[in-house]
């Protein structure tokens, strides 16, 4: 009795089966009998009763009276998934025997659904052990979700013996790698769950041939892209999850497909694909976000601001053409030509820096002593003065996002003088000031300064209007920021303002981000794609931009340069737009396989 | 399980274990564990055996268990605001000096630390006391206690021991359905009764020997009553439905189905030795993975079980 007849095994490790009908057998757990004749033996020691009758009551409670109702749902009062969310739990449960494959487009919450279906198998007792096998960038991020969401206790995977705990969460890459692989095939897995998984769409990888290893009795593999390039990714995935469900590959190739990406015996298809996988979209015709409202905003340097901009270009220019080219140390320099156009703080704290370490007979001092004569010229900061104006004529909430501390400083400083309340909000504060700040922001104060856009818990959607004071180059932490407050729940566009200085190159990132991309206002989850197919070819875009910057020499040619790189990030988007299964007949089909949701704010 | 329902339960689990309930309202419970609570709910293995290897004195947690955490937070509310009403001095300048240096400091520095936990259904708190009472709770012997007129001093009252145990049987295949039962078996004649925990919670039960009674003497023994139990339970689900079953025995077949024809073909055309191996090995796999997924079965397991002494002859 101390370990009750243990549910997730394998029938046939039970001892005894007796028929009761043809399809069903009783095993029934006897460890108790030798138990309690030990304890009437010894006389003893008895349990207390009234622990006893809570026991039953316990007992009582945690039964699982019914095949059909969610139970999970009762457990989890701290959360309300949506209706399509345990729409799909439930026929994953139900019809599916809790193998399938979860295609929702990006942002309908296929993570909440996985969660809902473990859930539901642990409430159950049908599953203790899980593995979940994510991006490494993801795992924390599945832990807490499944932690604070669901209450189920999820590890992430760090040392070996991590894989004791029942369940796990842990890279692909790591998981595939010995020590761990052998580990992990000498395990019975009651599911496992698999994040982003068009990854396994080619058999002859490693991942895809270590997931087919794995034993597991209940499997959910989750991607919004089912199929990228071609119909034998989905077949692969599909023979990974229920081998046999399209017959054989060449079966495969002669029943269904006409081209690669052009199926045929749609209706045949369909059939076999809704056994095995659901796939929710945003409806066409409903408000799925409302809208993004992007404002560039020029603002004019003073005469002094220029001449620091100008000598700082200087400066590093002639630092990356000192170094030879050397791009790993010449990041910094390219900091500093950034942070002029934020503040003159920024600038300081940096050279000041600078100046700290280098050798005291450097050369190098004067020089950045003569730039912070400069930084002593300028007065007043244009584009902070240039914010205040913006905010009072908001007059409403506004979250206000910077890269730099230094801006961040000056700028409370700055409002505080004028009289307008804001709050710091920064990366580096503990959980309960993080809290206390967003408290002060939906109370009185009419502004936040941000620093850092990740993370969890910064929910804003009661506010609508940002102010991108400067912009990262790395346009998914713009997409960040933006998510933080364009997200579900919120009721009003979302007013983006960016602030640009003229003739610097904030103006040139700004329309590469804003015209090339269009990067404001694309649908959630586009940004991905378009990064992963440009970062294939290339430096990652904030190191391309750098390198562009201090290459180019000068005006005309950086002009130049960033117009191809801003048409090949044009055509990657059409690209990204294209390809995947829009209007294509294949597209169609699969989007068959689900509900349109309309996601209202 | 309601709130209501919840707060009983925890109530009746804290007075159990014998932890003292400092303060408490019909949505909370401020408690300091009794140090056998405390080994079952904190998680300090090492601090109890340092405890049971030194003998020293243990020192217990103290909680703040909220049941009912949206009346708890409006009474807070509320207390809070009038406490609100009455201060209207600013602190003390010593304080605000101390609080300068040393952060916000609340209340008194030597203040017992009581974490809040909220204890609703599905909260990993209130999973664990189940777990507790599951496993504190598994063996009993008990005596129905006599009814409450003086026995004549010579006059014994006989009773007659019972086997109790409470089952949890599960029906089972990727999906699963439970139900309790409870059976009672007379150890002295073998009369077998269902439902026997409803019987007993309608006596008074004390571990204690009553005086002036004697204990018919048992003719089965436990390995032999447990036997008769099973028995009886199964004889009882023999005549369930179990079209569930079938399903599911017909969804295996096509499964098994399914996969045959995949890998079949694929084993005759293996092109060696190794590459025949290592497909057989993967649809042996896949064989065994899909029959454990969905095989039919049911399953029986004590939740708990005891002696009982009832009085009387059955």
């Amino acid at each position: 009795m101390q370990r009750p007849l243990n549910s997730t095994e394998q029938p046939g490790t039970e001892t005894t089966g007796k028929k009761l009908h043809p399809n069903a057998s009783l095993y029934m757990d006897r460890s108790w009998h030798e138990e309690l004749n030990d304890r009437i033996q010894r006389n003893g020691p008895w349990d207390d009763w009234s622990i006893f009758q809570l026991a039953v009551e316990a007992s009582q409670a945690t039964l699982v009276t019914s095949f059909e109702e969610l139970q999970c749902l009762r457990v989890l009062p701290a959360f309300e998934p949506m209706e399509h969310q345990v729409g799909t739990a439930r026929k994953v449960l139900h019809e599916m025997g809790g193998r399938a494959i979860l295609a929702d487009e990006v942002g309908l919450g296929k993570t909440i659904e996985a969660g809902l279906v473990l859930k539901e198998y642990m409430v159950r007792g049908l599953v203790r052990k899980a593995l979940i096998l994510v991006p490494a960038s993801l795992v924390l991020q599945w832990v807490r979700e499944l932690n604070s969401k669901f209450g189920i206790s999820a590890v992430a995977q760090k040392k070996e013996h991590t894989w004791q705990y029942d369940v796990v969460v842990a890279s692909m890459d790591t998981a595939k790698r010995d020590p761990h692989r052998s580990i992990l095939l000498d395990q019975d897995y009651d599911m496992l769950i698999i994040d982003e998984a068009h990854k396994l769409k080619n058999r002859k990888t490693t991942n895809y041939q270590f997931v087919g290893k794995l034993r597991k009795k209940y499997c959910l593999l989750l991607t919004a892209t089912p199929v990228q390039n071609n119909m034998d990714e989905l077949y692969n995935l599909i023979t990974l999850l229920k081998p046999g469900q399209l017959g054989g590959q060449s079966d495969f190739s002669a029943n269904y497909v006409v081209d690669k990406r052009i199926p045929k015996n749609e209706d045949r298809l369909q059939e076999a694909l809704s056994q095995v996988m659901i796939r929710n979209r945003r409806g066409d015709g409903g408000i799925h976000f409302t809208k993004r409202i992007v404002k560039n905003i020029i603002v004019e340097l003073s005469e002094e601001e220029q001449e620091l901009y100008h000598a700082v270009t200087a400066f590093v220019k002639e630092r990356y053409d000192e170094s030879g080219g050397d791009m790993t140390s010449m990041l910094s320099l390219v900091t500093l030509q950034r942070e002029v156009c934020s503040s003159r703080d920024a600038v300081f704290i940096t050279l000041v820096n600078m100046f700290k370490k280098m050798p005291e007979e450097s050369p190098m001092r004067a020089k950045v002593w003569e730039l912070v004569e400069v930084i002593r010229k300028i007065k007043a900061n244009s584009k902070a003065e240039k914010a205040l104006e913006l905010i009072r004529s908001i007059d409403d909430k506004v979250i206000l996002f910077t890269e730099y501390r230094a801006t961040q400083e000056h700028l409370l400083q700055f409002f505080k003088s004028h009289d307008l309340t804001a709050v710091p909000y920064r990366g580096g504060m503990n959980r309960g000031k993080k809290d206390w700040m967003m408290d002060l922001f939906k109370g009185r104060a009419q502004v936040l300064i941000a620093t850092e856009a990740g993370g969890e818990g910064i929910n804003l959607q009661f506010c609508h209007h940002m102010i991108n004071f400067d912009l990262p180059w790395n346009p998914m932490r713009v997409e960040q920021r933006i998510g933080r407050v364009h997200r579900l729940g919120q009721k009003n566009d979302v007013k983006i303002y960016n602030l640009c200085t003229k003739g610097t190159i904030e103006e040139h990132i700004v329309s590469l981000l804003h015209e090339k991309i269009n990067l404001f206002e694309l649908v959630i989850g586009e940004l991905d794609h378009i990064l992963e197919r440009f970062e294939k070819e290339e430096l990652p875009l904030e190191q391309r931009l750098a390198k562009l910057m201090l290459e180019s020499s000068g005006e005309a040619e950086l002009q130049s340069e960033l117009e191809t790189l801003g048409s090949s990030l044009n055509r990657l988007r059409s690209e990204a737009g294209s390809s995947p299964e829009h209007g294509a007949p294949l597209s169609a089909l699969l989007d068959n396989l689900g509900d349109s949701v309309e996601v209202r704010p | 399980m309601n709130n209501r329902q919840i707060h009983k339960f925890v109530e009746r689990y804290l007075e159990a274990t014998g932890c003292g309930i400092l303060e408490k309202s019909p949505s909370h419970f401020m408690v300091k564990l009794s140090p056998a609570a405390d080994r079952e709910l904190t998680g300090r293995p090492y601090y109890w055996s340092f405890v049971d290897r030194t003998g020293a004195e243990p020192e217990t947690m103290s909680f703040l268990f909220v049941t009912d955490r949206d009346k708890y937070d409006a009474a807070e509310a509320k207390a809070a605001e009038k406490e609100h009403s009455f201060v209207s001095a600013p602190p003390g300048g010593v304080e605000a000096a101390l609080g300068r240096s040393f952060g916000h400091i609340h209340g008194s520095l030597n203040a017992v630390r009581m974490p809040r936990e909220d204890l609703y259904f599905g909260s990993r708190r209130l999973d664990q006391l189940f777990q507790a009472v599951r496993s504190g709770g598994q063996f009993v012997c008990l005596f129905q206690e006599p009814e409450s007129r003086k026995p004549h001093p010579l006059e014994s009252v006989p009773y007659t021991p019972w086997l109790g145990v409470n089952i949890r049987v599960g029906f089972e295949c990727d999906r699963k359905r439970e139900e309790l039962h409870s059976y009672g078996i007379s150890l002295a004649t073998g009369v077998c009764v269902e439902q026997f925990y409803d019987r007993l919670l309608k006596l008074k039960m004390t571990p204690r020997l009553p005086a002036n009674i004697h204990i018919a003497r048992s003719s089965l023994t436990i390995t032999k009553a447990a036997g008769m139990i099973e028995q009886q339970l199964e004889r009882k689900l023999k005549s369930y439905d179990y079209s569930w079953a079938e399903e599911a025995a017909a969804r295996l077949d096509d499964e098994l189905e399914r996969i045959q024809l995949y890998y079949e073909p694929l084993i005759a055309g293996a092109e060696d030795e190794e590459q025949h191996a290592a497909i057989t090995a993967q649809y042996a796999n896949r064989q065994d993975e899909i029959r454990w997924q969905l095989s039919p079965r049911v399953t029986a397991s004590a939740i708990n079980c005891g002696i009982f002494h009832l009085a009387g002859i059955d």
